[in-house]
């Protein structure tokens, strides 16, 4: 089974990077197997479906701007996401994960499980490191992710 | 009597862009353009070291990631005057034509198709009547009847299920949709599959800049991209192959899909070949270098003024003193202090917002000019430059397909003009892809295995420019090299040039301009709006893409 971890985001805009920073913080502090990827997607949306679509089991790591505190943590499952059990669009732009996902199942290519793990940013200025807040979280999130791919079976070490 | 129209946001990707339009007597009689959100990145590249500049300078933007890492890494060699061999050059000329061709096919199909396919008039199509149409229209092998059953049953089933997700926000029965049922199942089903052909592009991409998205193989003077045809770990003949194999289909998708559908689809709208001109001064810059020190390209840049391709003046290098110095930026209506235009390399980014006022500020967008004077930039700047010039590649697809149509280099000036230099573009640039990855292979051949100049970066001032033409148009990185560290950066952007406000004379960029005029049926489903508006591809390089599931309606269209 093939896992993919997205990290979507971006790197100069401090918190908004966060799916890229949890992806990095994973590669240093952990060894994965060859069959889980972890990808920098960036903010490309509809321009990297590919990677989804080539996943049987998929984690997006994003931002998601909603009430609560900064640092809080949501998860969402794709049923959420396709059945529109979310209030509204996902994102801002009118081709976000959301769209990226309904054109994958449209083609009969997008994998059945995708979990969205989504962080409420404290800072969206410019800057190439995450607020306090958010780099605290950041290795409770990555925590997550590891224990949801052992619990699927991978094996994956703690770098020395 | 006359009504507003505000539309927040309108664009289908990246970008945060509000148009607003005064309509009168069903006519847009004045627009607005403006950028919402601060474009003021560029700060956090002072102090840095230049070397690294392009590492960051790709984060600009949400999409187009490689074409500010070529247009920052050709900023600092500009300041220090180095050479790139042409192993480099090659390789990074393949991967801007195919990071164009993977960004026309998506913009085509995924980003403005929606604005002139109606989904819904799909469902009742005759699936054997469009594999006809479809096969009339070239002899790509996925167009037969099956195909298009399968799609129309999906799609069926999804409208059924109240699923309509991507296409919830189309225009569906607007009177301004005019193809017919079976050309618009056409279009969905090559929607879908265009996803395929962009994937390649993107796996091309990444086989020699080592990642897609945000390449990883720059370095000053050159690329990290060894090469050894014999080495397994680097580019390898079995890599070139895989390579090939890519952009060949890449390319068959291109001249048998996307441009044919494009055609198609403009035989049916061909009144917007006269709507949307807007500025009609157009700057492109050369591209595909050729030579080690920018000065040799494969495609021409140069300017145009009044729509007349009379006065093309070439821009034949990257070096020359009159385009360098011919660039301002102006903020006198926009949310920055003062009311200066000031070349790039003394720019200033010091926000201050006032709210929407229509006759004062009113984006964070400034307003680029080139000798005082607004310009539109993008693929009809460039295939008019390639034109004037007479290359026989874009002459041949502009002419013939002119011919088809019944249109004249002059109907380039429009919104389906656009379009249609667009899917010229892709054209050339997959034909180009291919012909930079022999000129490669045969540079290897005759011996010759560097890939980069080795570069310290010295103590002193530099001033550099580094341009590209992006696949929106010309690009240009501007950086202040002082003591090792940059001072100043300025990145003056397509997107910037073409949703420019207007200048301190009151002169309107090209999105405010390009409105005047056009028709609008409907005010509250401002369809022609977004038509010409999405020709542009805009997208305002700000890549802020945070999720929102709280509750607020996304975009609004506001009637006043």
């Amino acid at each position: 089974m093939r896992t993919l971890i997205f990290g979507a985001g971006n790197l100069i805009l401090t918190d908004e990077g966060f799916g890229v920073h949890c992806i990095n913080h994973l590669e240093e502090n952990y060894v994965f197997p060859p069959e889980v990827e972890l990808y920098d997607g960036g903010t490309l949306g509809i321009m990297v479906t590919h990677k989804i679509e080539e996943a049987d089991r998929v984690i997006l790591v994003d931002t998601v701007e909603t009430a609560g505190n900064p640092g809080e943590v949501f998860r969402f499952e794709k049923e959420d996401i396709m059945l529109n059990r979310l209030p509204v669009k996902l994102s801002p732009h009118q081709i976000g994960i959301q769209e990226m996902l309904f054109i994958s199942e449209m083609r009969g290519a997008c994998p059945d499980r995708i979990s969205l793990l989504g962080v409420i940013p404290s800072s969206l200025d410019p800057g190439s490191d995450l607020s306090p807040v958010l780099s605290e979280c950041l290795p409770r999130v990555a925590g997550l992710i590891v224990d949801e791919l052992r619990s699927l079976g991978h094996e994956v070490h703690a770098r020395n | 009597m006359s009504k507003r129209i505000t539309i927040d946001p309108i664009t289908r990707i990246e970008g945060h862009l509000r148009i607003d339009v005064e309509v009168n007597g069903g006519q847009v009689a004045k627009a607005w353009s403006s950028a919402q959100m601060w474009r003021g990145i560029e700060t956090i590249l002072k102090g840095r070291d230049p070397q690294d500049a392009w590492s960051y300078a790709q984060r600009f933007c949400g999409v187009c990631t490689t074409v500010h890492a070529i247009s920052s890494i050709r900023s600092v060699e500009n300041a220090l005057n180095v050479e790139v061999p042409l192993n480099a050059q090659y390789i990074r000329n393949i991967m801007i034509a195919q990071h164009s061709v993977q960004d026309h096919i998506v913009h085509f199909y995924h980003l403005s198709a929606l604005d002139w396919v109606d989904i819904v008039s799909a469902l009742k199509a005759d699936p054997k009547k469009a594999s006809s149409i479809a096969q009339s229209l070239s002899d790509w092998p996925g167009n037969s009847e099956k195909e298009f059953k399968a799609v129309q049953d999906k799609l069926k089933a999804f409208v059924a299920s109240g699923q309509l997700g991507i296409f919830a926000s189309g225009y569906w029965g607007h009177p301004a949709m005019k193809l017919p049922p079976e050309v618009n199942l056409i279009a969905v089903a090559h929607y879908l599959k265009a996803l395929d052909y962009q994937r390649r592009a993107s796996q091309a991409v990444a086989i020699l800049g080592g990642k897609n998205p945000h390449v990883q193989n720059l370095v000053v003077g050159g690329v990290a991209t060894a090469v050894n045809m014999e080495n397994i770990a680097t580019l390898n003949m079995e890599r070139i192959a895989f390579l090939r194999t890519l952009m060949e289909e890449t390319r068959e998708f291109v001249q048998k899909v996307y441009y044919p559908d494009l055609v198609a689809i403009a035989s049916f709208y061909k009144e917007w070949f006269k709507y949307g001109a807007g500025v009609t001064n157009y700057l492109a810059v050369p591209e595909f270098a050729e030579d080690t020190r920018n000065t040799k390209f494969g495609l021409p840049g140069g300017t145009i003024y009044g729509g007349d391709l009379g006065t093309f003046k070439a821009i034949t290098t990257h070096q020359d003193a009159a385009l360098i110095q011919g660039v301002t930026e102006g903020v006198a209506h926009a949310w920055y202090e003062g009311s200066d235009s000031l070349h790039p390399w003394e720019g200033e980014t010091k926000p201050q917002y006032t709210d929407f006022q229509e006759n004062g500020k009113y984006t964070w967008c400034k307003s680029p000019r080139y000798n005082g004077k607004p310009m539109q930039v993008g693929p009809p700047a460039q295939v008019m430059a390639a034109y004037a010039t007479g290359h026989p590649k874009v002459k041949k697809l502009v002419d013939d397909a002119a011919a088809k149509l019944g249109i004249g280099p002059k109907e380039l000036h429009s919104t389906m003009g656009r379009l249609f230099c667009r899917g010229v573009r892709a054209h050339v640039m997959a034909d180009y892809s291919l012909e930079y990855l022999d000129k490669l292979v045969a540079n290897i051949g005759k011996g010759d295995s560097t890939y980069a100049n080795h570069t310290e970066i010295p103590d002193g001032e530099y001033k550099g420019v580094g341009f590209h033409e992006a696949p929106r148009g010309a690009l240009s990185h501007w950086i202040v090299i002082e003591k090792k560290k940059i001072k100043n950066y300025q990145a003056v952007v397509p997107s910037t040039w073409n949703a420019s406000p207007r200048d301190e004379n009151g002169v309107a960029g090209p999105y405010e301009a390009c409105l005047v005029g056009n028709p609008v049926a409907q005010p509250d489903k401002p369809l022609e709006v977004l038509r010409t508006i999405h020709s542009f591809d805009p997208c305002i390089a700000c890549a802020v893409h945070t999720i929102d599931p709280a509750g607020k309606e996304i975009t609004k269209v506001k009637v006043l």
